[in-house]
């Protein structure tokens, strides 16, 4: 039993890092390598909040807003000039990554740092005594999926979203403003990342690096998924699964492994990966 | 054609001028080099270590220095691993030129370091505890080794705790891999079983699967060995909150890095050469010195720090005992001298490791750590027979 | 109608002397360099010494980055995992079984075999037909992170997170080892050079400007990559090779993606498409990282970090180019090329004809994308000496039925066959070796690279380039020569082809085209944009390849006065399906016809 929640927290875990690349990926059709410098812009956001003392059930709302606005200043800055060049979008936001992480260290020491977890130890469920937190980040990454759901689906925003998402060319022929969609999408891939860094931190560390192992898990599952949330979510829970079996059954550090080799399988055999068509 | 000649050599110079000069005459300082973990597993107690150095240069300098030149540190960060223990190595004894290197650094750093040191014929004190037989020609150490150190936690398990399964978690390193070996066999040897032996890479953070292994083989007691700060605080944190409590002895925490867990720790068995509340009047001496000093950036002294300023003081008495700070005279001279140092009376005359003396702890809810047995002057055995 | 005068073949004289002049200028700064090298360990600081050899080993890896990258458009961040396998190899061979000559080359032997079957099979993963550039990138950087955790998941056995050290290694000094690695980056740089300004090297340049043309130039892309990537993978294995037999530490680090990234880093700020720039860039930043690096530590970082994020949005080329300009006081103009153009020999096509084949033969093909059926129920047949037309309204689906017969992987159902022999589903590099010749709609050439260069490219698949040389002169069939001359192409052999006119481009295409010697071409609107004049022209060549060649050809046009004077035969594509085949007459006057084009000038219209 504690394994099946071992698979469903992972999966968690890993929609909840993912969703923010995801909706980026969709619009703007690029690979957003800056994702992992965003998560550990999240963490540290978290140890910021642990520093001033606050209640650390804030770190997530404050991780979301910090990277929110990190987003709209790099895509601004950065990602516009680039839109024609999708390889060339991978190595700027993957050097931002790295100037992010520089200016983390400069303004934090580049020491490993903890930040308090609101809450502590395992509660008994369904037979087997199991983390509280985990199951917590379950909760937030289905909250996280609804909340990007709604608004996707249920707000005018969100359908322009989904038409420039379709066809840009059109979507602009029709009257939207597709230059706002992409700053407001890029803003909230960033917010979402950050989100996602702030919920993982009590389980680990706070690291200038942080991001990194994550990025290129995230990014496997993205293009596995296509667009859509459904397929992410499904992507995660069969990958991620696979990655809990591996690493109890073989060698935790195969099971690092999983996802990226079974991705890269899987996108040689079914380009779609996991979505419909 | 020809510019792009003229090109070639007018960098190729400008590069040499500009990196190749400072070649002033020998300078009037000895200087201590310090290749340590600022960045990486490390990076918790590193600073630590630092400081310890310093406080033993500030205290050395005011008496006079070594042979009436100064002393001068020069840190670099060796990422807690091979690739920058190498550039750090490098860096200290061919730019910097270092006459001796005195440090605390994980197993990873020191084995790429040591070939550099062989190249460089640089004495080098390591004060690290480490899993043992690691040996060069010129190459001290002052911490323990598991030979000193595993036996109180486990004769304290199987006594107290009747405890007679147990499990192994560790980093997969050198480190690591060496002080669980060498539990096992002392487990094995006591008449104990061992249920599983399970490691993550150095700056592995996951260790999820890790801790559902531990749960279903149900043990006695749990025994840790990973690589300094980082690895030890997620893998407690996790364990916690898992709601392991089974009796958790940790190999490779130290006073400082158990404090900065907060009430996770609360429990956890420590086996080490130091600890802040040794009453002793050197150690009371030296945490006085060192609250005066840094004041409130006083990381906490612990067992990978304290060393560090003993071995400065070794160093600077070996020297002045030869007259020199030539490498082959200083090498044989760093067996004879005995320093009085916070952990008492240090000589690093066994086959170039020290006997000392241990503790066995456990960590309290507030974060400080309650001795419970001491043994005086345990010998490190045979760690390097074949070096003199 | 008058043929076109035959070819004057001894108007453009061959220049060989530039090729040497070339030759030269590469020998003096190689030797250059040597001198440089061999005197280095005497001169320079210890610390230095040390450094170089480590930046001069990376920046041979660099180098095989800025060939697969800058020339060839691969953004590969895999090359570390190479150098890592051949680190390893050392590694793993000294510390088992120990340090002896027999095992130093058994070791090496040991790198250079599995970095090979590694790249193979990331090859073969990545560069499968039809796949995206970000696939084969998000391969390239999979593997590294791959090598990388299968060395840590070694246990004792490979040292996990420790590596291995302490490992006897052989007995030469470091300053011998800066002389070893210097000369082995110098090498490696001159023959890059050659390579890549050879024409073998071209076809790597138009590779990168345009894949889908190079397939229907009969290129097999697919397996010039792998190749490639072989010889890449060998090249970094033996530098890290190197590497551990002067270090005597290996670490999963110098095998992980974090290295593979600096590589891409240092190519791009030293200017990819370079090989100098790469070269220089990497040496420079690596002994500046290491000397900077102790003293302000993040700051550098940092600014290298920057740095690499303003070349990449505003200096895409690097800054070698830059620095370049600095010094030449302006952009470098291309050197001259001229190349000689010879009448190729061909197969002659009637042979073919009097076997009785069919050049083209379609039956029963449909196609659909998803629910939308674009064609429906095609079966016709071809014969060598024809000129059929397809025509139809936008949208009938001609264009679509014409990559059908060029990409055998295109049609969802029916079969094809070309000559009598099925195309099955053969990617198009296959097809062309059938005799299938496609030129596009728009003018699909290589921007950068020179009309001679072009042309050579499209010799490519029947005349194997040369490795390190570029020929001073190329056989054209005489269709190809014809269209060349007719059109003037012959006279701006060494224009870059993004500056000639639109006219030129299409002609230069058919030009490449017909250098493949197909039996049958297809054409896809080739008179679009071009002037009365241009388009009697085309229509004189298209009608000689027919009656004279007995090529086959399959043309879509709009122009529909002109496919009334070529064609020997026309076919009405509507919503899919042939709704007429037959004579130009037949279709002229046929009311089904007028029914289709209602309301815009019809084919017969004038003459009603």
């Amino acid at each position: 039993m504690a394994q099946v929640f071992d698979v469903i927290t992972t999966a968690a875990i890993l929609y909840a890092v993912a969703a923010g690349l995801l909706i980026v990926f969709g619009v703007m059709k690029i690979i957003n390598f800056a994702h992992g410098g965003f998560l550990t812009v999240g963490g540290y956001s978290a140890l910021l909040v642990t520093q001033l003392g606050l209640n650390p059930w804030w770190s997530p709302a404050f991780a979301f807003a910090i990277g929110f606005l990190c987003g709209m200043i790099i895509e601004r800055l950065v990602v516009r000039p680039l839109y024609a060049r999708p390889l060339d979008a991978i190595l700027a936001t993957w050097g931002l990554g790295i100037i992010l992480g520089q200016l983390i260290t400069l303004a934090f020491g580049r020491e490993v740092q903890f930040v308090r977890s609101p809450v502590s130890g395992a509660i008994d469920l369904l037979g087997a005594s199991y983390s509280q937190y985990r199951l917590i980040l379950v909760i937030a990454a289905v909250a996280v999926a609804l909340a990007l759901g709604l608004l996707l689906n249920g707000t005018r925003l969100g359908l322009q979203t989904r038409a420039v998402i379709m066809n840009e060319s059109l979507a602009r022929g029709l009257g939207i403003n597709s230059g706002l969609v992409r700053l407001l999408t890029f803003s909230l891939g960033s917010a979402l990342a950050s989100l996602a860094g702030a919920l993982i931190t009590p389980l680990s560390s706070v690291d200038p690096n942080m991001g990194v192992p994550w990025l290129v898990n995230a990014f496997m599952l993205v293009l596995v998924s296509g667009v859509s949330q459904l397929s992410l979510g499904l992507a995660c829970l069969v990958l991620g699964g696979a990655q809990v079996l591996v690493s109890t059954y073989a060698n935790p550090v195969l099971g690092g492994l999983t996802i990226v080799v079974l991705a890269a399988v899987l996108l040689r055999l079914r380009p779609q990966g996991f979505a419909r068509e | 054609m020809q510019r792009r000649l003229a090109i070639l050599s007018a960098r190729t110079a400008v590069l040499a001028a500009c990196l190749g000069s400072p070649f002033v005459a020998a300078e009037d300082v000895i200087k201590i080099g310090i290749p340590v973990g600022l960045s990486g597993a490390n990076s918790v107690v590193a600073p630590s270590v630092v400081q310890s150095a310093e406080l033993a240069v500030d205290e050395i300098n005011a008496k006079g220095g070594i042979l009436g030149k100064k002393v001068v540190l020069e840190v670099a960060d060796d990422g807690s691993g091979a690739a920058g223990a190498q550039k750090a190595f490098d860096s200290l004894i061919f730019q910097k030129k270092v006459d001796v290197l005195i440090t605390m650094e994980t197993s990873a750093a020191r084995n790429a370091g040591l070939p550099i040191v062989t190249r460089g014929k640089t004495p080098f004190i390591y004060t690290s505890f480490y899993e043992g037989r690691s040996c060069n020609r010129y190459m001290y150490v002052n911490a323990w080794v598991p030979d000193q150190q595993v036996a109180p936690i486990v004769d304290y398990f199987m006594k107290k705790d009747k405890a007679k399964t147990f499990f192994l978690i560790g980093s997969d390193y050198a480190f690591g891999r060496g002080m669980l070996e060498f539990t096992a066999k002392y487990i094995k040897s006591k008449g104990g079983t061992v249920l599983g032996e399970e490691y993550l890479p150095m700056d592995g953070s996951d260790w999820t699967a890790i801790i559902g292994k531990l749960k279903a083989a149900k043990p006695d007691a749990l025994i840790t060995s990973t690589a300094g700060g980082a690895p030890n605080v997620t893998l407690t944190k996790q364990l916690r909150a898992a709601g392991v409590n089974i009796p958790y002895g940790n190999l490779a925490v130290d006073e400082g890095t158990a404090k900065s867990m907060g009430t996770d720790a609360e429990g956890i068995f420590i086996s080490a050469s130091y600890f802040t509340n040794i009453d002793s009047a050197k150690n009371k001496e030296f945490l006085a010195a060192m609250q005066k000093k840094f004041g409130a950036n006083l990381k906490t002294p612990n067992d990978l720090s304290v060393p560090e300023y003993e071995a400065v003081y070794a160093y600077k008495m070996a020297v002045e005992k030869v007259g020199s700070t030539a490498a082959d005279k200083v090498i044989p001279a760093l067996a004879g001298v005995a320093v009085e140092g916070p952990r008492g009376t240090i000589k690093m005359n066994k086959q170039r490791h020290a006997p000392l003396t241990m503790y066995l702890a456990q960590v309290q809810k507030d974060g400080s750590v309650k001795v419970l047995d001491t043994f005086k002057d345990v010998d490190p055995g045979d760690q390097c027979p074949n070096l003199k | 109608m008058s043929s076109l005068p035959a070819p004057d073949v001894s108007a453009v004289p061959a220049d060989t002397m530039r090729g040497r002049s070339d030759l030269r200028r590469l020998l003096i700064l190689a030797i250059a360099a040597l001198l440089l090298i061999t005197i280095g360990p005497a001169v320079l600081p210890t610390y230095l010494i040390n450094n170089l050899i480590r930046a001069f080993l990376y920046a041979s890896v660099a180098l095989t980055v800025d060939v697969l990258w800058g020339y060839t458009g691969i953004l590969t961040f895999g090359q570390s995992a190479f150098f890592g396998i051949g680190a390893y190899a050392a590694g793993l061979i000294f510390t088992h079984a120990g340090f002896s000559p027999a095992n130093a080359a058994l070791a090496l032997a040991a790198g250079i075999a599995v970095s090979a079957l590694v790249a193979v099979l990331v090859g073969w993963l990545a560069f499968y037909h039809g796949a995206s550039p970000l696939y084969a990138s998000v391969v390239t950087l999979v593997l590294p992170i791959v090598v990388a955790q299968i060395l840590y998941s070694g246990g004792n056995f490979t040292g996990s997170s420790s590596g291995l050290s302490g490992f006897d290694s052989f007995d030469v000094s470091l300053e011998a080892w800066f002389r070893i690695a210097g000369t082995y980056l110098v090498l490696l740089t001159a023959v890059a050079w050659l390579f890549v300004r050879s024409d073998a090297g071209r076809v790597l340049v138009a590779i990168r400007e345009n894949e889908p043309r190079c397939e229907y130039l009969g290129l097999n892309v697919s397996r010039i990559k792998i190749l490639l990537l072989t010889a890449c993978a060998v090249i970094a294995a033996i530098a890290g090779y190197a590497f551990a037999s002067v270090q005597m530490v290996v670490a999963p680090e110098y095998a992980g993606f974090v290295f593979g990234t600096e590589l891409v880093i240092w190519v791009a700020l030293g200017g990819r498409g370079t090989l100098i720039g790469p070269v220089v860039g990497t040496l420079l930043i690596d002994v500046s990282t290491a000397y900077l690096s102790g003293n302000l530590p993040f700051v550098w970082k940092l600014i290298v970090g920057l740095a690499f994020v303003v070349v990449i949005v505003a200096l895409p080329q690097g800054l070698a180019p830059l620095v370049m300009r600095m010094f030449r006081g302006g952009p470098k103009l291309p050197a001259g090329e001229t190349l000689s153009l010879q009448p190729a020999s061909e197969e002659p096509l009637a042979v073919l004809a009097a076997a009785g084949r069919h050049a083209i033969a379609v039956a029963g093909v449909r196609k659909h994308f998803g629910s939308l059926q674009v064609l429906e129920g095609i079966d016709f047949q071809a014969d060598h000496g024809e000129l059929l037309s397809l025509v139809g309204p936008n949208g009938a689906g001609k264009t679509t039925l014409m990559r059908c017969i060029g990409d055998g992987a295109e049609r969802s159902a029916g079969t094809i066959q070309v000559n009598d022999a099925d195309i099955d589903r053969k990617p198009p590099y296959e097809c062309v070796a059938l005799g299938v010749g496609r030129k596009f709609q728009n003018a699909n050439t290589f921007e950068t690279l020179t009309v001679a260069e072009s042309l050579r490219i499209a010799r490519t698949r029947l005349r194997k380039p040369s490795l390190w040389a570029r020929a001073a002169s190329l056989e054209l069939p005489d269709a190809a020569l014809r269209v060349i001359q007719a059109t003037g192409l012959d006279q701006k052999a060494a224009v870059q082809v993004r500056h000639l006119p639109h006219g030129q481009k299409q002609a230069l295409e058919l030009a490449m085209v017909l250098a493949l010697e197909p039996s049958v071409l297809l054409l896809d609107e080739p008179t679009a944009g071009l002037t009365k004049a241009e388009r009697t022209l085309i229509g004189q060549i298209l009608v000689e390849l027919t009656a004279q060649h007995r090529l086959c050809i399959l043309l879509v046009e709009h122009d529909l006065d002109f496919v009334r004077e070529i064609s020997s035969r026309v076919i009405v594509l509507h919503q899919g399906r042939i709704v007429l085949d037959g004579t130009v007459a037949e279709v002229v006057e046929s009311e089904l016809v007028r029914t289709i084009y209602a309301g815009g000038p019809g084919m017969g219209a004038a003459q009603r």
